[in-house]
């Protein structure tokens, strides 16, 4: 069945993103305003704007409203739900209201969101079809007790995970016995709060793995391919930092390997649509099966970029029930891209959230560089959602090209406003061991001792400016008096807010 | 301060970093700075959308002031913020006359890196925390975050509760070394 129109139950740069795709593909867009960020960009770019800022649920945020969502696809008769990545994306109620309803998810089945969700399931199924995997719990640990039992038996360190985890909450690693009880706790909690659902699970903690995953595309005629892998160890706290494709580590032969069995984990629940199997590579080149993330993921732009395939696109012509139009053969990787996270964050406090108005932003245009962002000048980092900004894609012949074309693009990447990660970006990539391809998830841990660079006269110029903007002030108190109060400046941004 | 400093604006301004350096201005709005013996004029340029930049050995500088209250400063420089006071001579003589004052082994707060709630404590006044180790657990953008002590000491004063609500920079706790 053509889709002539595809809501999209998502915000930010991600809904700009499909819609890019739409526009191409000449489907007709919807979008959801909410009234946590009435102004964002995303709500112009869409062709239909549906309104929940008026009335709405205080404990069930907007993009989780399932049936909200779903009375509202059918009121306007939309042929079909793009969830994005986060929020319903990987909830198989979600994709199950979708199917009973007639409308088409742009996704997998809810059956397979279901079992790769369920990480228990996921490993037991990776397990019969022969893909290696960590030592730990078959299933979720019942209490810290269990948890001592099993982490005494597979050895320290162990990981607890949520089983209906990802995107590093829900996780904690446990180094001594002694801290299980309480990092028990913590898990739990969180995979709570964040998932609606205590269950952990208990696994072998690979000290110093690489992150390394596999873009797979399967369609509803049994036939996947993967579109090569891109490596994501550059990670704080398990939330990763920047992205690239390929990764340094991987020949040719670990490639195909590695590939294969991603193909057959996805095989293992007739998998189709875009999804992702995420791998540990351990210093010894053995690998082991971690998840399966069954949406599109926040990263895919630099497969993207060296494969020149639309993901989003093919997730629709697949939705649809379109056969692939290549085969494995015809996966042709070309260059390098690296993906650089620009988060709203303090890199100088701990990475902690930055929130507040960008009051300018700007790149350099380019035609190997591609930034998928969904904020503009004025916009509002808000507590409500994630911290970031933007996505900077650069893509170079070589890895070494991609390096020096993003240190350029993030010379020129200017953002006034809140504190933000482009320092860190940089230190990166001043690192000799980054540049030779020699890292793995402990690199901001043990390897990047100074998360931000700077330059040794930065402080000298920032001094003068303090001192600079405070002598003009005095100047210009002076000479108009009602202009500051309390010595504060007022940025238009601020004003335009006390007005309304 | 802003009538001491107003007399004074045509004359030298100091910028007192967070790890106490001086950077001296004489004349800050002749933008002139002494550097490495001589003295040297800044440009300051602004682009067209509005950004503030230095051109300084050939390389731009990005600048803004991100925070101000009085004469307290935080300056990014391309994307690194530093703090500083904005002192006069006579005000930064005082401020390092009252900071001889102040006892050495007074309480050093604790304070929240970031809004949030607060989920758990795990420390009692009274008690023995060691530096590194978790104090608080913070509920903030939807992860659990452990706070951490900075010193080594005695817990002296708890000021939250469990299930409050915090903001950025409310003392959560106080510890007198030791």
């Amino acid at each position: 069945m053509k889709i002539k129109s595809l809501l999209i139950a998502n915000r930010g740069e991600i809904a700009i993103r499909i819609i890019k795709t739409t526009r191409k593909m000449g489907i007709r867009s919807y979008v959801i305003k909410t009234a946590k960020e009435p102004n964002a960009w995303y709500l112009e770019e869409a062709d239909e704007i549906i309104d929940f800022s008026e009335k709405y649920d205080e404990e069930i945020p907007e993009f989780l409203d399932i049936e909200r969502i779903i009375k509202s696809a059918k009121k306007h008769k939309v042929d079909a739900i793009h969830p994005g990545y986060g929020f319903l994306a990987e909830n198989p109620v979600f994709a199950r209201r979708c199917e009973e309803e007639k409308i088409t998810f742009i996704g997998p089945s809810h059956d397979a969101i279901y079992r790769m969700g369920h990480k228990t399931i996921a490993k037991e199924l990776a397990r019969e079809h022969g893909i290696p995997l960590l030592g730990g719990s078959p299933g979720a640990v019942r209490d810290a007790d269990e948890a001592r039992k099993i982490a005494n038996k597979v050895g320290y360190p162990v990981i607890l995970k949520a089983a209906a985890g990802g995107g590093g909450r829900g996780m904690r690693v446990v180094e001594k016995e002694k801290d299980i009880e309480r990092m028990f706790s913590l898990a739990t909690n969180e995979a709570a709060k964040a998932f609606n659902n205590p269950d952990v699970f208990l696994e072998r903690f690979v000290r110093e793995p690489r992150h390394i995953e596999f873009q797979i595309l399967g369609d509803q005629h049994g036939n996947v391919v993967h579109l090569g892998e891109r490596e994501c160890s550059v990670q704080r706290k398990h939330q990763k930092l920047l992205e690239e494709s390929p990764s340094p580590a991987l020949d040719n032969a670990m490639r195909k390997k590695m590939g294969e069995a991603a193909i057959n984990i996805a095989k293992s629940v007739n998998y189709y649509s875009a999804g992702t199997v995420e791998f540990l590579l351990d210093v010894d080149n053995s690998f082991s099966f971690m998840e399966m993330n069954t949406r599109i993921q926040v990263e895919h732009p630099v497969t993207e970029m060296v494969t020149g395939i639309d993901l989003i696109e093919q997730m629709i012509l697949i939705a649809e029930g379109k056969k692939l139009p290549f085969s494995q053969k015809d996966i042709k990787i070309n260059g390098w891209a690296i993906e650089w996270r620009i988060n709203a964050e303090d890199v100088q406090s701990g990475f902690s959230p930055s929130l507040g108005t960008i009051e300018k932003i700007s790149w350099p245009e380019s035609e190997n560089v591609r930034v998928d962002t969904g904020v503009r000048d004025g916009s509002v980092i808000t507590p409500y959602y994630d911290s970031m900004i933007a996505k900077l894609i650069v893509h170079g012949e070589t890895r070494e090209k991609a390096m020096q074309q993003s240190s350029i693009a993030i010379r020129k990447f200017w953002i006034k406003g809140p504190k933000t990660t482009l320092a860190f970006c940089r230190a990166v990539l001043q690192n000799s061991n980054f540049r030779k391809g020699n890292f793995n998830t402990s690199f901001l841990s043990k390897e990047l001792k100074i998360h931000y660079q700077n330059e040794p006269d930065d402080a000298l110029l920032a001094a003068f400016f303090a001192t600079y903007d405070y002598a003009r002030e005095i100047n210009e108190n002076e000479e108009k008096p009602l202009h500051t109060e309390n010595g504060k400046s007022i940025t238009p941004w601020v004003l335009k807010k006390r007005l309304r | 301060m802003a009538r001491a400093a107003k007399k004074k604006q045509s004359t030298k301004l100091i910028a007192l970093s967070s790890t106490n350096k001086a950077y001296e201005f004489k004349k800050p709005l002749e933008k002139r700075i002494k550097y490495q013996g001589k003295e040297v004029d800044i440009k300051l340029h602004e682009d067209p959308k509005g950004f503030s930049y230095i051109v300084w050995k050939n390389k731009k500088y990005l600048l803004d002031v991100i925070e101000k209250k009085q004469n307290r400063y935080t300056i990014m420089v391309n994307g690194v913020w530093h703090s500083f006071t904005v002192e006069t001579p006579v005000s930064l003589k005082r401020k390092r006359y009252l900071e001889q004052q102040v006892d050495a082994s007074a309480a050093v707060s604790i304070e929240a890196p970031m809004p949030g709630k607060i989920v758990d404590i795990l420390v009692e006044v009274g008690g023995e925390v060691k530096e590194g180790e978790p104090i608080i657990i913070l509920e903030a953008m939807k992860m659990q975050n452990e706070i951490t002590s900075h010193i080594t000491g005695i817990v002296q004063s708890i000021s939250v509760k469990k299930g409050e609500s915090v903001m950025k920079d409310d003392v959560l706790i106080e510890i007198k070394k030791g």
